[in-house]
């Protein structure tokens, strides 16, 4: 369904994906590992637009985009994402509510009935229906991420992708905002995570993409990945990991 | 100015000249009230009412011609531009006749000659003649031939005054030691029991009446005139009215009847208006009687900075996008644009705007001269505000944005903008107050605002302390229910502050 092949990107001269492959098939949940500066936010930002690559191509069903600056190309391949990021990044000008119909509306031209009646029914599912005139500054930052992934899911995304979405939570809010990828996933949402929460990967990852210096080292299942890794890069990274 | 600028200047005033007096039935003349007396000026006992000997000639005059007279209000330093612009088709108002302004505008034959007279302190004995003033502080008002005059004379240390009052209570207190100005102005302001007038004549000057380039046929018809208010004794009459009928004068009219004909009756009412010393009960109730007056400059002064400001916080976001996310020469422009208007006086654009322009053949009203020029001004300081503001939002929030498939256009309608808006609302608001105080400037293109009409006032009653507090605490008051709605404002949109729920 998405196919990624030879992906580079350089930043003021300096390289920061070597031609990257990655897929990724309807339902999966494909988990994305290493080091910090690997490259791992700039591959998730290459795949919905957000960052232009130098070179390689991005297919998604039949849409193709090989680099360049096609606004309507990158648009129209965008719609089919939604993105989570680190710090939700949420609209604070505007209620919980508010931000979930401000897409629909804005992008789509919906009515705003027609938007709430996508977007109450998202509250539900990520546990926020009581929320919707609160402001995310009112809000725990497990809320907030949570309200993040239902503003993404009201555009009615393909693919949903995570960067670092647990990252700026306390350890005890983590699991809701996992909780609501699991359900998403046992609803066959496709999702692309970068996570370092092993436990979360192994339990329902699909397969773990370990990168490291802007290239993939190995892919695979995640009991292989974690408990039998192949390339020493992997080897040393997980045993880091470990202890 | 180049040269295709005078032509464009001289063509500009052909084609007003279209407006011409006869036709209309009136003599529209300029003159500035608050200029002080006996010239032109808000007569004492009805602030209402201009007077004025010159208010008298130009009805003189007008009845001369069969025309009716309408005075325009201008800033005596724009008289000369507003009459090239047609706002008027006669300038009386002092207005000396000098080889420089003759370069701009025609003169009519005099019809006032006068001299520089010297005040002193009655206690200062050895001050007689302009060489005495060595070694001294003289005082005169800017601009004056007296001024000339004075920097003539060695080591004489010239003081420089906005308001003739400001001028002579700085002599009776001893700030200065002397001061040379018009004869007619010593008249009517040396008046404290501390001062007198020397009986020198320094200098001459003639006043003329100023008509346009090209005008020659009013010029050849106010020549006429004066010619027979002269000769019928009608001007002396009125010289005289006003207490300044002079030898100089006598001399060029060969006035062959020496007596006095009349009595100087508007002099001494004036002289009766100023003496009168009031108890704080009736000083109140003068007070509450300025109100209205004010009030009405304060609503000028309110509708003006209004508009202006909504222009300017339109202008001042377009160019904040433009400088932000225009392509190079769009951004280059608004950078330009802000550096320029920024950079230069306000006083200057208002008069590019307004004088400037119509030698261009574009001439607007003075309200909308005045709103544009506060507007243009102002855009550029909201443009850096709001620049700033727009950056001050995370990038991370347009990218959100743009992660929900918005263009980058609605992202920063829908999104940073309002969210910008919340940032800039005080730093708006202070400008706001700021605009509302520099709307003051647009009197020099003939506005009539709350602190022209403060000059008006404080120039006729001579009171410049008491209607200064007024004027004062009227701005203050204006600018706070502004302050008051942004606070509130403020405070409803400041979401992000709003408390964490449980
Ligand atoms: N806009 C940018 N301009 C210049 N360099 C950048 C930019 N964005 C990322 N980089 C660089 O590219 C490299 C890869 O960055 P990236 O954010 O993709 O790493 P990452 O794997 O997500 O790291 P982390 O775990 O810290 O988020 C880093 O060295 C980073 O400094
Ligand atoms: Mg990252």
């Amino acid at each position: 369904m998405l196919v990624a092949k030879g992906l580079c990107k350089t930043f003021h001269g300096r390289q920061v994906l070597r031609g990257v492959d990655f897929e990724a098939g309807p339902g999966e949940l494909i988990v994305i590992v290493g080091r910090s500066g690997c490259g791992k936010s700039t591959l998730l930002r290459c795949l919905n637009g957000l960052e232009l690559f130098d070179e390689g191509s991005i297919r998604f069903g039949n849409l193709v985009l090989d680099g360049g600056r096609d606004d309507r190309k990158i648009r129209a391949l965008r719609a089919n994402f939604g993105m989570v990021f680190q710090s939700f990044n949420l609209f604070p000008h505007l209620d919980l509510l508010g931000n979930l119909v401000a897409a629909p509306m804005i992008v789509k031209g919906m009515s705003r009935k027609q938007a709430e009646a996508i977007a109450l029914p998202l509250l539900e599912k990520v546990g926020l229906t009581g929320h919707a005139r609160h402001y995310p500054g009112q809000m725990s930052g497990g809320q907030q991420q949570r309200a993040a992934i239902a503003r993404a899911l009201a555009m009615s995304p393909t693919v949903m992708l995570y960067d670092e979405p647990t990252s700026a939570l306390d350890p005890w809010l983590v699991d809701e905002v996992f909780d609501v990828m699991r359900k998403l996933n046992a609803e066959g949402m496709t999702q692309i995570v970068v996570t370092h929460e092993t436990r979360f990967a192994r339990e329902v990852a699909r397969e773990i993409v370990f990168m490291e210096d802007g290239g993939v080292v190995e892919k695979g299942a995640p009991e292989q990945i974690f408990n039998r890794p192949r390339d020493p890069r992997t080897i040393k990274y997980m045993s880091r990991f470990a202890a | 100015m180049t040269r295709s600028g005078t032509a464009l200047l001289l063509l500009a005033c052909a084609l007003s000249a279209r407006a011409a007096p006869v036709k209309t039935g009136v003599l529209r003349w300029g003159g500035d009230s608050a200029g002080g007396a006996p010239f032109v000026f808000q007569d004492p006992k009805d602030l209402a009412k201009t007077v004025g000997f010159e208010v008298d000639l130009a009805e003189a005059l007008a009845a001369e011609l069969g025309l009716k007279a309408l005075f325009v209000q201008n800033q005596w330093d724009s008289l000369v531009p507003g009459l090239k612009r047609g706002d008027y088709d006669v300038v009386l108002n002092g207005l000396e006749i000098t080889e420089d302004r003759k370069a701009e505008v025609e003169f009519s034959e005099p019809y006032y000659l006068t001299y520089e007279a010297l005040t002193v302190r009655k206690n200062s004995d050895d001050i007689a003649a302009l060489a005495d003033l060595k070694g001294r502080r003289a005082g005169t008002l800017k601009g004056a031939l007296a001024e000339r005059l004075l920097a003539r004379i060695a080591g004489v240390a010239v003081v420089g005054y906005d308001t003739q009052t400001m001028l002579y209570d700085d002599l009776a207190l001893g700030r200065i030691d002397a001061v040379l100005l018009d004869h007619p102005a010593a008249v009517y302001y040396a008046i404290d029991p501390r001062l007198k007038n020397l009986p020198g004549r320094f200098g001459r000057m003639a006043y003329g009446a100023a008509i346009r380039k090209g005008d020659a046929q009013l010029l050849a018809r106010v020549n006429a005139a004066l010619a027979r208010l002269m000769k019928s004794g009608r001007l002396r009459e009125i010289y005289e009215r006003w207490g300044i009928w002079n030898p100089v004068m006598a001399a060029a009219f060969v006035d062959d009847h020496p007596e006095r004909r009349a009595e100087a009756s508007a002099y001494a009412g004036y002289l009766a208006a100023r003496g009168v010393r009031l108890g704080w009960r009736a000083k109140l109730a003068k007070y509450a009687g300025y109100v209205p007056l004010l009030a009405k400059g304060a609503v000028t002064t309110v509708e003006l900075s209004l508009l202006a400001m909504g222009i300017a916080v339109v202008l001042g976001l377009a160019l904040a996008l433009m400088k932000l996310y225009g392509p190079m020469p769009v951004s280059a422009l608004a950078t330009v644009y802000v550096e320029v208007i920024r950079g230069s006086p306000l006083l200057i654009q208002l008069f590019l705007i307004f004088y400037g322009l119509p030698t261009l053949g574009i001439k607007l009203q003075p309200f909308t001269a005045a709103v544009l020029g506060l507007a243009l001004n102002y855009g550029a300081y909201e443009a850096e505000v709001y620049r700033a503001g727009i950056q001050s939002i995370p990038h991370a929030q347009m990218e959100a944005a743009f992660a929900l498939g918005m263009t980058r256009w609605q992202a920063l309608r829908h999104i940073i903008i309002p969210q910008a808006l919340r940032v800039v609302l005080p730093p708006t608001t202070n400008d706001f107050i700021a605009l509302l105080k520099d709307s003051s400037l647009v009197s020099v293109i003939t506005m009539v605002e709350l602190t022209r009409v403060y000059g008006q006032l404080a120039g006729s009653t001579y009171d410049y302390m008491g209607i200064g507090i007024l004027t004062a605490l009227m701005y203050v008051l204006i600018g706070l229910p502004f302050v008051r709605l942004s606070r509130w404002a403020e405070a409803r949109l400041a979401v992000e502050r709003r408390p964490r729920i449980s």
